[in-house]
């Protein structure tokens, strides 16, 4: 009769403890991707879901990094994508490699938050369309974001390790 | 009974007469104190039809570096296209933020030249030499150099003389754009079947621009 040890009992429970901390942290970064993707998708009182990608075309070219093909594209794309992601956070389906992707993705948009502030850029974000503020004061919000969205992807990734040791 | 008759023509008169020149005084002195109202400089500080399915009204400050850019690259290509084709009618309206030392005094000019009629190469002189007067503080000479002296012997009569109406005129255009909530130059809206809509701040490429008003131009 094998009794099991008070180490190994202990180890499930912190687990499963981070596990439970990290649900508020998946929803909260779920529904910030997700208000995001709304905010670029429904501005000015309205659906813009056929003319929104010339609205956000123009703030991404603000930051004057892009080539403007690459911009039109990001522009179509990116929406879906934050729509996407913010769902599949809440989901909870695929969290390392979708923590991972929004922590990339955050990692980007910093870089080019923190551009526009060292050139003096007068421009608005555009992270969340028109409810966007100066890149300075955005890049506070995305280093919350992205300390979230590490810990959401280390826990998820440390939660699968744990999951194969005992396995 | 004569008597009475007279005494009773002087009352009736005293009567009738005094209290309609008393309610007349006050409207009198009233529109005397009330100030000239502000000429609509709207139509002059425009381009193109007021017909045009769309409208680009664009609040712009002359010593901004990004109004600058945004005019030279963008709107001078719209000027050449779509306004020339009716397409698109371009409204100006100043919005001088107090961060530039001569912007004001810049727009004061592009007013008075819009009351001479000499608009639009005074908006492309303030752009295109912004470096120049930005630095100097010497919009008049740099004008003088531009504009044939007849229209400027009209606009330096114009501005030395017509001070408040110019004021007005800015600070019109001003409070218009505060209540739109623009606290930034270029602020750009475009109109069309009766929608405003702004477009992110800070200039927009021309091509861009281009694609989103042809966008609009299908709707039709």
């Amino acid at each position: 009769m094998s009794q099991a040890s008070p180490i190994a009992i202990e180890r499930p429970r912190t687990q499963s403890k981070a596990r439970l901390l990290l649900i508020p942290a998946r929803i909260i970064l779920g529904a910030v991707f997700i208000y995001a993707a709304y905010a670029k998708l429904h501005f000015n009182g309205a659906w813009h879901l056929r003319d929104y990608y010339f609205f956000f075309a123009m703030g991404i070219d603000s930051y004057k990094m892009l080539p403007l093909a690459i911009v039109e594209w990001m522009a179509k794309i990116l929406p879906w994508l934050e729509l996407g992601l913010g769902t599949l956070l809440i989901v909870g389906a695929g969290v390392r490699w979708v923590g991972l992707m929004v922590t990339a993705l955050l990692a980007v948009f910093m870089a080019a938050l923190a551009h526009a502030a060292l050139g003096g850029l007068e421009i608005n974000c555009g992270c969340f369309g028109n409810n966007s503020v100066k890149p300075s004061h955005e890049l506070i919000v995305d280093g919350v974001l992205i300390t979230l969205a590490l810990a959401v992807t280390l826990g998820g990734f440390l939660s699968r390790r744990g999951g194969n040791s005992q396995a | 009974m004569k008597r009475l008759n007279v005494k009773f023509v002087f009352f009736a008169l005293v009567g009738l007469v005094l209290p309609a020149l008393l309610s007349a005084g006050p409207r009198q002195s009233a529109a005397a104190s009330k100030p000239a109202p502000v000429q609509d400089m709207t139509a002059l500080k425009s381009m193109g039809s007021r017909e045009a399915p769309i409208t680009i009204e664009v609040f712009s400050d002359y010593q901004c570096p990004q109004c600058r850019v945004f005019y030279l690259d963008t709107a001078r290509q719209l000027m050449q296209s779509y306004i020339p084709a009716g397409k698109v009618y371009y409204v100006h309206r100043d919005f001088p933020l107090s961060m530039h030392s001569h912007s004001r005094e810049a727009a004061r000019w592009a007013t008075a030249a819009a009351m001479a009629g000499a608009f639009q190469t005074t908006e492309e002189t303030l752009y295109s030499k912004q470096d120049q007067w930005g630095a100097t503080g010497k919009i008049e000479d740099v004008l003088a150099a531009a504009l044939s002296p007849t229209d400027m012997k009209k606009v330096r009569t114009i501005e030395a003389t017509q001070g408040t109406q110019i004021d007005a005129a800015i600070a019109k255009d001003m409070a218009l754009g505060e209540s739109r909530g623009v606290n930034g130059t270029p602020s750009i809206y475009v109109l069309h079947k009766g929608q405003m809509t702004p477009l992110p701040p800070g200039g927009v490429n021309y091509s861009l621009l281009k694609q989103y008003i042809d966008y609009l131009l299908q709707q039709h």
